[in-house]
């Protein structure tokens, strides 16, 4: 039988360029930053099970469980309300992986693990909103957009997860996109196209912003 | 068109599809053949208020019932359909 190395990838892995792009006579006016090797858990209450399930996530990460368009911060998780009754739960470095979560929530939910399954694409820059206003119809005002606000809508056609992260060291807004992993590339040409005229700051990132 | 989803907000006609009339009951098990033929394939085109079924695919992926008027577009109620939010309610 043949042998395989499976090797996780980013979905972004031959799109993202890193450096320079578009307009370079200005100071990049759009930072694009994909974060990599995420854990991501789909949790989505039984019915009838709301009550228990918040309260089980009280527990586990010592926040209430969203039930509004919002993301929650805890310590080192954020929980991104994705409809209701269910929400996401995003971290890093193995601490919230699928099985000790469903040990956590067997009595309240079910879940679906999306690690590799989806693109997160940090968006920030002094232009960040006047960019995303060309793609996104959710108002992003910093007065009904603030910190930790969220939503589930479409881009491009393209269903994602956004949420405002809190901001940058320099006081720069940072917006949150998480995206199908093959809907990837689509978006992430789409994003460059409209953020080019601005010049881009591109990287990518092992650790959430 | 903008749909005030319960759950999101107000959002672009874009982010949802159209199912159709939310009126007709599925008939009980052992219904006349009428019945069932006129739930499944008969359908009044209304003039005015009508009661649908929209789907917001493009957001929180909640079935809504929306009231509709035909003839002006103008949207008087939107709620969850049957099931959604179920989690809310008492087990
Ligand atoms: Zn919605």
């Amino acid at each position: 039988m043949a042998e395989f190395s499976w090797v996780s990838r980013s979905p972004l892995q031959h799109a993202l360029v890193a450096g320079a792009y578009g307009a370079r006579d200005v100071e990049p006016g759009v930072s694009l930053t994909e974060v990599r090797n995420f854990e991501l858990i789909q949790i989505m209450a039984r019915r009838g099970r709301w009550a228990d399930l918040a309260s089980a996530a009280k527990t586990r990460f010592g926040v209430a469980a969203p039930d509004v368009p919002k993301a929650i911060q805890s310590p080192d998780a954020a929980l991104i309300w994705s409809g209701p009754d269910q929400f996401l739960v995003l971290s890093k470095g193995g601490k919230h992986t699928f099985a000790p979560l469903s040990q956590a929530f067997s009595q309240s939910a079910s879940l679906s693990d999306q690690s590799h399954a989806r693109a997160l694409i940090g968006v920030s820059g002094a232009k960040a909103r006047t960019m995303l206003a060309k793609l996104s119809s959710i108002d992003l005002h910093p007065t009904v957009f603030p910190i930790g606000a969220a939503a589930a809508t479409s881009i491009d056609h393209t269903s994602v997860n956004l949420w405002r992260g809190n901001d940058r060291p320099d006081g720069q807004a940072v917006f949150n996109l998480l995206v199908f992993a093959t809907f990837a590339e689509s978006l992430w040409h789409t994003i460059l196209d409209a953020a080019a005229e601005y010049g881009v700051s591109i990287a990518y990132a092992e650790e959430l912003a | 068109m903008r749909i005030v989803c319960p759950f999101c907000g107000e959002r672009e006609l874009g982010e949802f599809t159209y199912l159709g009339d939310a009126k007709p009951v599925r008939p009980a098990a052992g219904a006349s053949e009428d019945e069932v033929f006129d739930y499944v394939y008969l359908r009044d085109n209304v003039a005015g208020e009508t009661s649908e079924h929209w789907y917001h695919g493009g957001g929180c992926r909640a079935w809504l019932k929306i009231a509709r008027n035909t003839l002006t577009h103008e949207i008087s109620s939107v709620e969850p359909a049957a099931g959604v939010g179920a989690a809310k309610v008492g087990a």
